[in-house]
Parts: C-alpha cells; structure tokens; sequence
C-alpha cells in the first residue's frame, strides 16, 4: 500500500476534521465531482506552442520539513515518488502522464519495453535503454539496479520502504521469517548468493532478470516503485544517502536544507535521447519546505509572482475549499481539480470473531454511511464507495453492486436496520458484543458515535475502543489486541488491486485485518496473482472484491477525495490517478 | 516681618463623586524664624494646604485659588518651572512616613546629594561632601558609614533626620513639617522636635508644623492655626490659645490631649466623625459634634456659616456663640479634664 | 551574593536534572510505546522487537536514562551489526525520522530562535515600557485611552491571527516583502531583516500590549508613594522622578515578566515559526510531536525548561540588583 506513514494519517485525520468544519457551513458546495471523481479542467496545453514550454521555475509549496525520504528504497509515500520519478529517479517503467484511466498504464522508462515474463510470470526479463546514466556521466547498468534492489534487504539500514523485493524474489527465508540475504553491508553470515541467483545481469550489463518466488503477472507494475531503481555502489553511504542521492533523472539536487528549501538544476549528464518519458521542460525545481497550510492555500489563491509558478504535494485545507469551489469562481475553474486520492476508507469486521457470515452482514447494511460522509467532510471528503477497489484504479474497478443486491435487499446510504435484523434473526446465532477499535482523533470520535448508534437500531450493541493515533496500527495488526470492528484506509502500491486484494483478504497479505481464512477464495487470488493478461486479470480482481464484499469481511466506508490548486502560469497540471498527485514531471511554466 | 502670606487660599477636587473643597478661604501669615502649627484632624485641610504652598497640587482636576506670597512671589500663579525650583530649595518639606519617604532602592547619601545637585552646579563629590554635612548636623553617628547606607538599614529616628537633613540641605527659608513625629517613638519624638528648634534657631526658618496633635506644638509653636472642614475655626498666639481657647472644637482638642499637668486621668474625645467634604453640614461644620450649642443658638448653629471673627488682639474664632457662653464651656471642659469630676 | 549565586545556579541545575528525569519519565510512561512508533505499518511484533532493541528501549528505564545523559557527556553508539554509527559529545540522541543527531539540528534551530525572541524582545520591551509610562502620565485623559485600547487589541488576538492577517497582506496579497526565507544575518542581511521583520511584529504586538499596561499600572501605582512626593518636594524634574524613582521602584514585575517571557519565547515561538517557516526550534518541537520523534521531544522540552531556569536565575539575580532589600537580606 502507499503506506500510511504516521505523518501521512496524520495529514488525513487533520483534513477530513477540518472539512466537517466546511459542511457545517456551505451547503451547496457541489457535487460535480461526486460520480466520475475526476473533473480537472486543465485544458492549456493547446494554448500553448511546444517551445513555449521550457524555461522557467516551478515552485512546490509543502508543509512538511523535508520529502520523507529521497532514498530510492526508502521511498514509499505516493506524492514523494510522482516527485523523485518525475524529476529524478529513472525507474524500468513508469505511469503515463495522462489524466483518467491512461493515467494508470505503464509506459517503458529505462527499460526498452514494458519487460518480458516467462510462462507462468514466476520470471521477468528488462533491458536497459543505452545512454542512461547518473548525475556523475556513468552509465546506468543491471548491476545499479541489481544494488539498489538489495538494498532493501538491509532492513535495519533501509526502513520504511516496499518490502517486496523481500517477498517476491526468489530467496529463502530463516527460521524466524526474515530473508537469508541480509543487503549489501554484510558480509558475514549472509546469503549473497542467493540474491545473486535471484536477480541476474546479461553479459553486457544490459538486461536484468528477476526470478521469483511466486507467479506475478503484474511485476512490471511492481517495478515503478524506486525501490527497484538504480543505486551506484560507489556513492552508497547507507543511511546518509536519503539525504543526498544520486540522480539519474534529468534534475539533480543543487541545496537541500531540510525545513527550507530544496533547489533542483538541470543535470547535465542526463541524456534526452534515452529518456521518451521525461519532457523536462523547466530550468529548475524548487521546493519550499515547512510553510503554514494556510499560507499555501492563500498564496495559489493570491496567485502573484512566483506562486504563478507553484504547485502543492497536499491537498487544500478544508477551509479553502469554499473559495476556490464553491462560488463557481472563475479565477480558479482552469487552475483546480477536485477529484479521487488513491485511498479506500473502510472498517473491516474481524471474521476470527466474528465467524457468522449473516452477523458481519448485518453489521454492513445496518451502518449509516450516509452520516459517516457528513462527519468525514462530506462531498470534498468523498463518495460512497462499494468496495475495496476504487474507480481511479481503473482497470479493476467495477461496481461490485452490494448496496443493490449482494445482501437480499436494497441498502440505502443512511443504512438499513430491518434487513440487519433479519440478518441476524436469520443467523440462528445470538449477535456477539461489537468492539470497535479506531485511532482517536476529534472526527473518529464522531464517526464511532454514529457507528454506536448505528448499529445499536439493529440491535447490535458496539463497545468503542479509541486508541492512541500514532500506535493504532501497532495495536490492531497484533491478533491477540484486535477486536472484532476496525477502522483502516487503504491505497494500492501499484495501480493493480493485485496489491488491494491479496494484501487485504488473501492468505500472506500484510494487512489482512479481516483474518480472513478461505481456502476457496485464496485459490481465486493465487490465479489472479499469476494473470498476466491485464484485461483477464481485472475481470478477477472484481470478481474477488464483490466476493470479499459478500463475505462482509469489510466494508467501505469513503471513496476519499482531494483538491488541488495551483498557479495560474502551471501547465500540465491535473490529478493523475498514478499517486493521486499532480503529474511532477510533466509540468511545465508558461511562458 | 511677613514672609510667608496666605490669604483665602482655595483648594478643591474634581472626583468622580463630586466636587471636594478641601481647603475654603485659608487665611495666614508667616515670619522669618517663627513657627506656625496648623492643627486639625485628618481631612481637616491642613495637608492639602501645605502641598498648596510646596505647589504639589499637580494632578487633573485640582482648583486653587488666592494668594500665597513667599517672600515676594506670588505661588499661586507660579510657572511648574518655578515652582520645582523653588521646592527643595527656598521651601522644603518633610513628612510623617521617613520611612515611605524615603526611596528604598537608593542609598541616603545619593538621595541627598540628589537635592543638592537639583538646584546647584555642584560636582557629585561636592554634592557628597554636603550630604556628608547636613548628616552630621542632624545628628547621624557615624555619618561617614550611614551616608552609604539603606533607608532600611536605618532606625525610625534616623530616617526623620535623614528626611530633615533633606529638607533643609539647600537652606530653605520655609520649612514645612507635615506630621514630622507621628510615626516615631515618643523619646524620639522629641528629640526630632529638639533638633528641628535647633535648626530653626541656626537658620532663622520659618516653620509651618502641621499635626493633629495639640501637645506636640506647645514647646515649638508661636501661633496655631485650628482647621476643621477645610476652614480656619480659630487662630491664636500659642498661650492664648491654650489659656484662652474659645471654638468648642479647640477645646474639644485640648480636652484629649494627655497632660502632665492634669490631675485627672479622663481624656475626652469629641464623638462623631469629621465632615465628609463633599457633603458639608449645613450652617457651622462643626455643629453637628458641637458639645456647646444650645437651645438659643441652635437655630444659627445649623442654618448659618460663621465668620472667622476677631475677639481680641488677633484671636480669632469662627463660632456664632456669644463670648460669655464660650468662655463658660471651655472653662467647664477643661474643668472636667484637669480636675478630674 | 556570591553564595546567593552560586546557590541559585546549584537550585537551577537540581532542577533541570529533575526535569529530564520527568520529561524522560512522561514519555516512556505514555500509554505509546516508541518501539511501536518507529515502526510504520508494516509492522509486527518481529520488526518492533527488532527496533526495540536497537534503540536501546529493551533496557530497563534507569539505564536508558543513565544512557541518555552519559551520552550529554561522552556521546554514545547507535545502532548494532551492521548499522552502528557514533553520536558525538554532547549527544542529545539520535533522530531515527530525519537520521541526524539532535545536538546539530538544536544548534542549528537555536540561533533562529534567539534572533526571533531577542528581536521581539527589544522590540515589544522598549514601546511596550515607553508607551505605559505614556499612559501612565496622561491618565484619565484620550491619550490613556488610546493606548490602552489599541494595547487591548493587540492583546485580545492571538499570534497566529497576527501572524497570518501580516502575512496575507503584507506578503502575499501586496507583496511588500518577499516569502519569509530564513538566513543567517551574517550571509545576507538584507533577506534576514525581510525574513525576521514580519515575526517580530507579530511578537510585539502580542506582547507589548501586556507591557503597556504592566507598566501602566505600576507607574500608576508607585505615583503615589510617599518617596515620589518626596522626590517631586526635592525638587527634581518631573523626568528625573519617574525615570529614576518611579519607573525603577515599578521595574520589578517588569523583569520578572520579561525574563519569563523572553525564556518562553527562547523555548520555541512555536506558532510564529511555524506561520513564517522559521526553522527555529519552537517548529523542531512541533515537527517533532507530529512525527512522535521521542528523540528530539526530549531535546526540546529540555532546552526550553533550561531557559527557563536559566530566566528564574537571572531574574532573582536583576532583583537583587534593582532592590537592596534583596541583595542584603
């Protein structure tokens, strides 16, 4: 997932309690963007003659003191990989910068193709483009990516990052679990050579293959991540290279002072006969760190000066939201989307204790999802989702129909108590006490109120269970201190629900709060897993997350939404679906 | 000859309850070298008058009217520039508080030294040597080691003499003394009463002693001056006014002052409270205390404002009662305290 | 005196010792475990064991306490096997988030802070003192009320609406000056002063307001001392009586609330910094909590409690110079 960094929810519970602030006072703020999500309306690029794109300085405006990590294999957050693929770390494949459904497809960077599986996917061959090279001149070869990739394995070195490249390739494990290759610091005690056998270089350097532990059709998704770019050997310096990496891209970094500024140049030795991604058009990047939210909002809306120039990493506070939308404002309609994150807001039901099927169902339609919205920020917050799979992973998204039919009858938003009855009278099972555990914050507060009361018209008695914010993961994902209701969020890794439905309800997923333990379905899952053609494999995923629906091993709560603002001289600019973010490395400054 | 002359001095305040006539129609005149005692309870006037004269009448709202003539200069009219550099230097002040008086956070000899070089060109050194002086005449033992001390450091006793030395370290002809003993020991009551004669008789000053105290002026005063409600009630040389006192309330003061000399042991206190002055009595302010009115004056007592009349070389007096029916009240009174029935 | 400073900066250091032993205490006696907070979500109890043990919270808390202030002093190692790295004397721990030491990132946030307070500081001391005895001397009059209105509303707002209403309209909507973006005033003063000026208002109007009318009231109080009579009887110039009698019998609370204050500041102006980007430490802080960086939360509450004591220090010792009553009791 993109992982919920504690700074990432952080972020998310600060904006959806400041967006219940909004609906309490503009009512009428529109649902244009409520069904399809995304309603951007950058249309410059007509206006604007190619070579008027190039020059300039585009300004990133961020609350945040630093990018969390500019480490290729320590980077994880959606937004801080658009930034460091777009400006400059080369990645085998990478999205399309488009908007829509193109915006998830996969496109070859360095690599010649979108790389070659062999028969059953367990096996993935690319080959490097020629003249692609670091910041320094060198050519970018298999064993750069080959090192980068190991680094993952220095789990007490490199933390935070995608652990995929551990459960993936094909490498033993210990006794205890964690991989007989340990990374490139150790020497003692380590099996090098078993990575060695699990990614291989040609001859020439050129084309690299992973040989893996498990079918997986979709791998050449998997290697956008930058945990599978390259890394000079050389220039490693372990923990310090978060703060100054190499770049392969066609920007390096000039000055970075963390909570200041971070100024990106052009990077002479980056060659644009091997880059077909990368348009690189202005002279220079800069990033200002450590900024009031506030004082970001005003500035796009103010729009003088150098913010004509500026975009954002997050989204407009809630309080901002009325001016830049709700008037209808036209100052703001070419510069501003409102559109889908990559997040999916759910609660999961405990099926370890809660084994009756017709009891986890009744939970589902028995909710009042309609005022959960309200309390999360209403329409800017988001849609009512129907699933764990959202519209903007387009490819796999289908309406699963459980609000329709999936559990004998009709579920409205604001719920239906009669049928949770039913449901239960039908269990022939007395309805087991609910405790429902959720990170405390102001707004969570309020949701596990009306999740309370909700579920108490159906006759199910809820215990509340806040738990500190910054620990809740910590809690919940510990079997022994998880209860039977959940709140979670979810965003995929890769615009595959092979990283939503595996991780969320199948056998070895990371986040399977729903202990789900179905023979069946696992066997539905390993296939999916295995698909390699895209369009069959989609048909699975939304068979399996109307499947996971049914089971009511979870159930949605949010379709999470964001709003973007930026300068007026911005081109490019719209929500790409790829990280949720605007397309970094597409923008270009009007001239 | 006259050196200080006050005549129908007004003072009053605007407050936020009203207009305060604190000092109506004060009328008195002054010699080098002479001591006038201005006796009267507290919010009798006497204050009020002194910082009239000393010009420390500054705030917002403050009326003063008439004349006060120092030595030629009218002080009424008087520039603020004029007056400051008249205060601390021909006309000084000391006060009942030494304590208060003096700043705590500065040692006495700058506090001197501070008045000398308020009105004279003089060097610090200088200023300190004639710090140094005046603390030796006022009777400070080890004055070389006092001069660098704390007003706390020091006695009640030596803080009065350190305020006297103050007031007197530029040779003041006019030297008012606003209850100079009130908070000190009675032995060292006198001895601050001694020293101030001695000064007086050195430098020829003219002393204005305000107290409510009628025993503290016999030894020091030539001529008392009684206030009551902000007015003169009665003004006498000294044994005049203490053989012959004719205002009731004079005699009502002279009745509660502790005597030697009594061979009773009873002191009579007036009742009653002093005036409020934003709501005076009607007709004489002291008739609603007054011990002496009776049935044929009554009438006159509350409905008509005496006059400060002349009963004989120089005495006067503010009372409608006629002579005979004064002289037998303070005759009776006194009788009471002296004798004891 | 001697003895009386020495036993305040030997009262100062006891309590700053108690303090880390609190602050050390609070954190570790948190219903949150740190082991749990460096853990993103990939987490199990494998990986939280693991980090447990590497940031040495698998120790008892009076080791880990004896280790945090050995390494104040001999510095410490980080880390086992592979990834060990030293942190330097003095060592205020280690960041795991940001992957510095916290020793440099306070050095580096501090003289941020101690420009922003001591320019605040002058600048809402002096007008703040100056226009109190302004007010003081005008009483009952317009002029008084003026002041003391405009102090009312300066005071009634909070920074961070001062600072934002600035920086809307000075910055952003009018450009008079350029986005805050700090430097050092040695590098380039020009862009220092446009950085700092906008926070220092901000500071002084908060805290002036709360000068004027301390000071205000002690003039108005000390006017009517008997030894401001006696003074005015001297004859002394009405400048003279309530700069040298008045104002300093009054400076007491003064001192007393501008050391607090500056100390406060000095802690972290964590609202003003964070409104115009100061990486100063009062933002550290706040980036800290938000981030549950235990490490430099630490550093920071113990910087602040030590200006604190550092303030009380000082301020006992500006007594004992303003009043003798102190200084020879």
């Amino acid at each position: 997932m993109k992982r919920k960094s504690k700074r990432g929810l952080g972020l998310v519970a600060i904006a959806a309690s400041g967006a219940l602030v909004l609906a309490g006072c503009s009512s009428d703020s529109g649902d244009s963007a409520a069904t399809d999500g995304a309603t951007s309306s950058a249309t410059d690029e007509a206006a604007v003659e190619d070579g008027g794109k190039t020059g300039g300085t585009v300004n990133i405006l961020l609350q945040s003191d630093q990018i969390l990590h500019l480490d290729p294999q320590r980077n994880y957050t959606g937004v801080d990989l658009a930034f460091m693929t777009g400006y400059m770390q080369r990645t085998l494949t990478a999205y399309k910068f488009a908007e829509g459904a193109e915006g998830v497809t996969i496109v070859p960077d360095m690599a010649t193709d979108l790389g070659t599986p062999n028969a059953d996917a367990t096996s993935w061959a690319f080959t490097i483009r020629d003249g692609v090279t670091f910041e320094d001149g060198t050519a970018v070869g298999c064993a750069d990516v080959k090192y980068g990739v190991s680094r993952t394995f220095a789990q007490d070195v490199i933390t935070d990052g995608p652990t995929y490249a551990i459960s993936l390739l094909d490498i033993a494990s210990t006794e205890d679990g964690s991989s007989v290759y340990k990374g490139p610091y150790l020497t003692e005690g380590n099996d090098v050579a078993a990575f060695d056998q699990a990614i291989t270089c040609s001859e020439d350097n050129k084309t690299i293959t992973f040989n893996l532990k498990r079918p997986a059709g979709d791998f050449n998704y998997t290697v956008t991540l930058t945990a599978f770019s390259p890394v000079p050997a050389a220039a490693d310096t372990g923990e310090g290279y978060d703060n100054a990496p190499v770049s392969s891209g066609p920007y390096k970094i000039s000055e970075y002072t963390k909570g200041q500024r971070m100024v990106l140049v052009r990077n002479e030795a980056w060659n644009p006969d091997s880059d077909d991604y990368r348009p690189a058009y202005p002279d220079e990047v800069v990033v200002q760190f450590s900024l009031d939210p506030s004082a970001i909002d005003q500035r796009l809306i103010a729009d003088a000066g150098d913010d004509q120039t500026a975009v954002t990493m997050a989204g407009l506070t809630p309080e901002s939201l009325a001016t830049v939308f709700a008037g209808g404002d036209p100052r703001f309609a070419e510069r501003s989307v409102d559109g889908f994150d990559p997040y999916v807001r759910y609660y999961t039901i405990n099926s370890a204790k809660v084994p009756n099927k017709m009891h986890r169902q009744a939970i589902v339609v028995a909710l009042n999802r309609a005022e959960l919205l309200t309390i999360a920020g209403g329409d800017f917050a988001g849609t009512q989702g129907d699933g764990v799979i959202k519209p903007n992973l387009a490819t796999d998204y289908a309406e699963s129909g459980m609000w329709t039919d999936l559990f004998g009858g009709e579920v409205p938003d604001a719920g239906n108590v009669e049928l949770a009855k039913q449901l239960i009278a039908d269990s022939g099972e007395p309805m087991p006490l609910i405790t429902f555990d959720y990170p405390q914050t102001p707004t969570n507060d309020k949701a596990a109120a009306s999740v309370q009361a909700s579920l108490a018209a159906a006759g199910i008695e809820v215990k509340l269970n806040p738990i500190e914010a910054g620990q809740y993961y910590g809690v919940v994902l510990d079997p022994e201190q998880q209860n039977e209701l959940n709140s979670a969020g979810w965003g995929p890794d890769w615009q595959n629900a092979s990283t939503v439905i595996p991780e969320l309800f199948g056998a070895n997923g990371g986040f399977n709060l729903s202990r789900v333990d179905d023979a069946e379905f696992e066997a539905l899952v390993q296939t999916a897993l295995g698909t390699v053609d895209r369009t069959a494999q989609a048909d699975q995923w939304k068979e399996l997350n109307k499947y996971a629906m049914e089971q009511a091993w979870a159930v949605p709560t949010r379709f999470g939404k964001i709003q973007y603002l930026w300068g007026s001289k911005v081109g490019n600019a719209f929500l790409w679906d790829a990280y949720g973010s605007l397309p970094f490395g597409d923008l270009y400054v009007m001239q | 000859m006259t050196f200080l002359s006050v005549k129908d001095l007004q003072v009053s305040f605007q407050t936020e309850d009203g207009v305060v006539h604190a000092v109506d129609g004060v009328t008195f005149d002054l010699e080098k070298g002479k001591t006038l005692a201005i006796v009267g309870e507290s919010g009798s006037g006497k204050s009020v008058t002194a910082q009239a004269i000393m010009g420390l009448h500054t705030g917002r709202g403050v009326k003063i009217s008439g004349e006060i003539n120092l030595g030629g200069m009218d002080l009424v009219g008087a520039s603020d520039s004029t007056l400051r550099s008249m205060r601390g230097n021909s006309m000084a002040m000391i006060f009942q508080d030494p304590f208060a008086s003096l700043h705590p956070f500065y040692r006495i000899g700058n506090q001197l030294a501070e008045a000398v070089t308020a009105h004279r060109k003089v060097s610090k050194k200088e200023a300190r040597a004639e710090a140094l002086r005046m603390l030796i005449k006022v009777g400070i033992p080890n004055p070389d080691q006092r001069i660098d001390d704390y007003p706390h450091q020091l006695s009640g006793g030596m803080r009065q003499r350190v305020m006297i030395a103050m007031a007197l370290i530029n040779g003041p002809e006019l030297l008012i003394a606003d209850e100079p003993t009130t908070a000190l020991d009675v032995t060292v009551q006198a001895q601050i009463l001694e020293l101030l004669s001695e000064l007086q008789a050195e430098f020829n000053t003219a002393i204005i002693l305000i107290t409510h105290d009628l025993g503290i002026v016999a030894d020091m005063a030539d001529e008392i001056v009684v206030m009551y409600g902000g007015r003169i009630v009665e003004r006498a040389g000294l044994h005049e006014l203490f053989y012959q006192p004719q205002m009731p309330y004079t005699v009502g003061l002279l009745a509660s002052v502790p005597r030697l000399d009594s061979a009773g042991n009873r002191l009579l206190s007036i009742g009653g409270q002093p005036p409020s002055l934003i709501s005076l009595p009607s007709g004489c302010v002291f008739h609603p205390r007054c011990a002496a009115m009776n049935a044929g004056s009554e009438e006159r007592c509350k409905g008509e404002r005496p006059d400060l009349r002349d009963v004989g070389e120089g005495h006067m007096v503010r009372c409608h009662l006629d002579d005979e029916e004064r002289t037998a009240f303070a005759t009776k009174r006194l009788a009471e305290v002296f004798t004891g029935e | 005196m001697t003895a009386y400073v020495i036993r305040r900066i030997l009262t100062g250091v006891v309590i700053l010792i108690l303090l880390s032993m609190v602050v050390f205490l609070v954190f570790n006696a948190l219903p949150a475990d740190p082991a749990a907070l460096t853990c993103g979500k990939s987490c199990n109890p494998q990986v939280i064991e693991a980090n447990r043990i590497r940031l040495g919270l698998d120790q008892p808390l009076y080791i880990q306490y004896w280790e945090f202030v050995r390494a104040i002093f001999v510095g410490r190692t980080y880390g086992s096997g592979t990834a060990t790295f030293q942190c330097n004397a003095p060592c205020l721990g280690y960041s795991f988030r940001k992957g510095e030491e916290v020793t440099p990132l306070i050095l580096k946030a501090l003289p941020v802070t101690l420009w922003l307070s001591f320019g605040a500081f002058l600048l809402w001391l002096i007008p703040g003192v100056l226009l109190g005895i302004y007010a003081s001397r005008r009483r009952g009059r317009w002029q008084e009320r003026s002041v003391l209105g405009a102090a009312l509303v300066g005071y009634s707002f909070p920074s961070f609406f001062i600072g934002l209403l600035l920086l809307f309209f000075v910055v952003i909507r009018w450009q008079w000056l350029p986005y805050p973006n700090y430097v050092s005033p040695f590098e380039d003063p020009v862009q220092f002063l446009q950085t700092m000026v906008l926070p220092w208002i901000t500071l002084a109007l908060v805290y002036m307001a709360f000068y004027i009318r301390l000071t205000r009231n002690q003039l108005l109080e000390t006017y009517s001392e008997d030894y401001i009579r006696t003074a005015r009887a001297k004859g002394l110039k009405e400048g003279t009586v309530i700069r040298k009698h008045a104002l300093r019998a009054g400076l007491t609370p003064i001192v007393t609330a501008a050391g607090l204050d500056l100390a406060g500041l000095l802690g972290g102006a964590i609202i003003t910094e964070s409104i115009f980007s100061l990486p100063g430490v009062g933002r550290l802080a706040v980036e800290a909590v938000v981030d549950a960086d235990l490490a430099i939360i630490t550093a920071t509450v113990l910087i602040a409690g030590t200006f604190i004591v550092i303030a009380n220090i000082v301020v006992d010792l500006l007594y004992a110079v303003i009043d003798p009553r102190v200084r020879l009791s």
